[in-house]
């Protein structure tokens, strides 16, 4: 009995402090990173093909999501819709959802596993190939060279790829309400423009910004940290996709209760 | 391959932020080109707020950019933004009113020779147009309600002496003002069933509009039972004035409203004449007894009467016609 | 131009690696530090560039204390120090010659031309002349170590640190590479610290020899006191006889490096 007690306290002390210890590396990386954005010769070169990397590649996927996303929300808003509400709704639902929800936070989650994931087995190779070593013994700042240009890339791309995806969203869903919904190009629009306000693109912008820094930032501190050769990095890639997608979701309701 | 990659974020980049900005710009309802910039000053402007639509004809011109207490107290100054090329007429004034029964409030431009019976506030400023703000539905029914106060009151106060012909037509009129208010009450009632959910305050204002008017009616039947036995006499003055009130109602309500709104306005002014009327008669103006003693008042009652009924049987015949409610 | 380990300690969690190492390298000499894989030699390696630091003792290299210097004065200290990767470590997205110029970079006032042309002698001295565009998945293991020995020694290094550096690699290509290692020294008078449990490259490239035994030096000496030795750890690990080597009751178990000691 005592023993099973003892079990029980050393496990909820054992976790406490591994994890205040991730924290505190994840705190330390954070501040080494910040530190290195001064390294500005060693990761400006890098930035534009990590915005291509992280930016651009993730488009098409990002578009296929967010089309059926469209198309989905579009049928599901007039299934929902029915009798009373006017069928203009849809085009509210539909722009509303994608734009302040759907289109940043499903893109985030994606990105999550595309780029989040990738960075982490990335890293997490350079580390135990001793690539992480090498940098450093050529007196380059690894946070400056790996860390600095994927998480600025991020947090330019994120937005970018995000409005991207509200639009294709709103387009989808515009086209499947004409199509197979019976609805009007006016009556749609009308939806679209009843509540709209500037802000909330504002908001997805702000919210796709922190989604990059966190998917990048998750991504590097898994990939350093890798240990024990290709199991590890796979392991990295792993964890890094379940934190970052938690983080995702937290900060989502995080904005939501501080911005709107 | 470097250039192909370059090219290819500026592309990306572009396309997003394009998608970013024009989108919004559209969302918002285009380009706001050069607006003119006018201002109307108004008693007090109800629930109106800046974005609130301007409509002129029922064409939306322009928005509400901002609405603000003016510096002596006295008003309230809209600033609105419409259309530059819009032609004003030349009496033009601003109606503040509900866009739709829950919606937002709008601002519509309008000539006011055609609206006389409104109370628009001239300010002592060049370039300020007049304004009013028309009352919503709580504001009508709590007339109908002080109306109703006022004729009990009035009842008990003065014994008036009637021809038993006189106060029979009379009765007659009063109780089909009664049952025209029921009908309308009923009609909304009817409409508003269809949104409940999402109006009790119209299920509500109906109601309240149908408890006025029954307690209207209790009143009068008080009146009634008063002049059972009582000796009419005396002449009236303002009759034909309250007549003409009555029968504006209905005019208007027949010929050129086409919706709730405005006939509700119309209901609001005579209303709002009757009560005036019932105040002065309450203050000692005498005039009551030769109200209610003259003839005419019973006939052109009768023959008000008879045109309300054919318009409550129009509107509900074709209650879209006069009931076009959006809710939003 | 020296290097001086004293009295240096490192554990791993509750594993100790090092128990209390020292040893000198003196200006121009090229030393080899012995043992087995997973005892503690990459990581002694690691202290002398900095990239761990001791729980105690102290790290001197060309007279400075390295667990001492901010970042700074590190990427000062490894600008002089040139580190050959047990498996090479070159960057898989970039080109040999990229990888090679990598260093050279980051020195004030080289320009392109002099960076390509430094890059090729370097190629052409570990024999790998006009193979600058192709990717390191592209080379053979003892063509990426001879890449990787290109990488280490383009900045003109004062020390060059070998990491295992022929391991795993054919009798020929060995003895290519141990060649290489003997022209850096006598050709630019570089000092070598060797770290490789291949006693045949030891005894052809280092002016001595130190066995890392239990976290602390064993044995020190030339290649020829080493071979006369009668202790018979050393000897046991010179001849491959485990059981002499296991002899004296030390066990292997628990003395892995850990996940740091990723040549092991």
């Amino acid at each position: 009995m005592t023993n099973w007690l003892l079990g029980a306290f050393a496990f909820v002390g054992n976790r406490t402090v591994s994890g205040l210890q991730g924290m505190g590396r994840a705190w330390g990386l954070f501040l080494g990173a910040t530190a290195s954005i001064r390294n500005v010769d060693v990761w400006l070169p890098h930035l534009l093909p990590q915005m291509a990397r992280v930016g651009v590649a993730s488009v098409p996927i990002a578009l296929f999501i967010a089309t059926f996303t469209g198309i989905v929300m579009s049928l599901q808003a007039s299934y929902t819709l029915t009798g009373a509400i006017p069928v203009y709704f849809v085009g509210t639902l539909v722009g509303k959802t994608m734009i302040l929800e759907l289109g940043p936070v499903l893109t985030a989650l994606t990105l999550a596993g595309r780029v989040g994931a990738n960075i982490s087995a990335e890293l997490g190779t350079m580390r135990v190939t001793e690539q992480v070593d090498a940098l450093e013994t050529l007196a380059y700042d690894p946070l400056a060279y790996l860390v600095v240009p994927r998480v600025f890339a991020a947090v330019f791309m994120f937005p970018i790829v995000v409005l991207l995806a509200i639009g294709i969203g709103i387009a989808s869903g515009w086209f499947t309400a004409l199509q197979l919904l019976d609805m009007s190009s006016p009556e749609f629009v009308k939806g679209l423009r009843l509540f709209f306000e500037p802000w909330d693109v504002w908001f997805a912008v702000i919210k796709s910004v922190s989604f990059g820094a966190v998917v990048t930032g998750v991504g590097c501190y898994f990939g350093l940290q890798t240990e024990r050769g290709a199991e590890g990095v796979g392991r990295s890639a792993t964890r890094t996709v379940v934190v970052a997608s938690m983080l995702i979701l937290c900060l989502d309701a995080f904005w939501a209760t501080v911005l709107l | 391959m470097e250039r192909r990659r370059e090219a290819l974020v500026g592309l990306v980049v572009m396309l997003g932020v394009a998608v970013g900005v024009v989108g919004t710009i559209w969302l918002q309802g285009g380009l706001r080109r050069d607006m003119r910039e006018l201002r109307a000053a108004s008693q007090n402007v109800g629930q109106l707020v800046a974005g609130a639509a301007v409509r002129f004809r029922g064409v939306s011109v322009g928005h509400v950019d901002a609405v603000n207490v003016a510096p002596d107290g006295e008003a309230v100054l809209v600033h609105l933004s419409v259309e530059p090329d819009l032609v004003l007429p030349a009496d033009a004034a601003v109606l503040l009113a509900p866009e739709s029964m829950f919606g937002d409030w709008q601002a519509e431009i309008l000539s006011r020779a055609d609206f006389e019976l409104f109370s628009f506030l001239d300010y002592p400023e060049e370039g300020v147009l007049p304004a009013a703000a028309l009352p919503d539905f709580s504001r009508l029914t709590a007339t109908a309600d002080q109306i109703a106060r006022r004729l009990t009151t009035i009842s008990e106060r003065f014994e008036v002496a009637f021809t038993e012909e006189t106060a029979l037509n009379l009765k007659n009129a009063i109780d089909n003002i009664g049952a025209v208010s029921d009908g309308l009450s009923e009609i909304i009632t009817q409409q508003a069933a269809r949104f409940e959910d999402l109006s009790e305050g119209v299920n509500a204002s109906a109601a309240e509009l149908g408890a006025a008017a029954r307690q209207a009616r209790l009143s009068f039947e008080r009146v009634d039972s008063i002049i059972a036995n009582t000796q009419v006499e005396g002449m009236l003055g303002d009759a034909g004035a309250t007549m003409s009130n009555l029968r504006e109602l209905t005019e208007s309500m027949n010929a050129s409203l086409g919706d709730l709104r405005s006939a509700a306005q119309r209901a609001d002014t005579t209303f709002a004449r009757l009560d005036e009327l019932l105040a002065a008669a309450e203050s000692g103006d005498g005039s009551l007894g030769r109200l209610l003693g003259d003839p005419t008042l019973a006939e052109g009652a009768t023959e008000a009467v008879q045109e309300l009924r054919a318009l409550l049987a129009d509107i509900q015949e074709n209650p879209r016609r006069y009931l076009s409610f959006s809710i939003f | 131009m020296s290097i001086y380990l004293t009295e240096v300690r490192k554990a791993f969690g509750p594993k100790e690696v090092l128990k209390g190492f020292s040893m000198s390298i003196e200006d121009g000499e090229t030393a080899a530090i012995v043992g087995p894989s997973g005892i503690g030699k990459s990581v002694l390696l690691k202290h002398v560039v900095g990239l761990l630091r001791p729980d105690a003792g102290s790290v001197v290299v060309d007279g400075v204390s390295v667990p001492e210097l901010d970042r700074k004065g590190l990427h000062r200290l490894r600008r002089r120090i040139g580190y050959v990767f047990q498996f090479a470590a070159l960057f898989d997205s970039m080109s040999i010659a990229e990888n090679v110029g990598m260093g050279l970079r980051r020195i004030p006032g080289w320009d392109r031309r002099r960076i390509e042309d430094r890059v090729e002698d370097c190629l052409s001295l570990v024999e790998l002349a006009g193979m600058g565009d192709r990717y390191p998945a592209e080379l053979s293991g003892g063509q990426r170590k001879r890449a990787g020995l290109a990488r280490a020694i383009a900045p003109e290094p004062k020390f060059l640190l070998y990491d295992e550096p022929t391991t795993g690699l054919d009798p020929v290509t060995t003895s290519a590479i141990d060649r290489l290692i003997l022209r850096m020294r006598d050709e630019l008078g570089v000092t070598g610290l060797v770290v490789t449990h291949d006693m045949t490259s030891a005894f052809r490239v280092a002016d001595r020899i130190t066995l890392l035994h239990d976290g602390r030096a064993r044995f020190s000496g030339t290649p020829a006191e080493v071979k006369a030795a009668s202790d018979p750890v050393l000897k046991g690990f010179v001849e491959g006889d485990p059981d002499l080597y296991y002899r004296d009751g030390w066990r292997r178990e628990g003395m892995h490096a850990g996940g740091q000691d990723h040549g092991a």
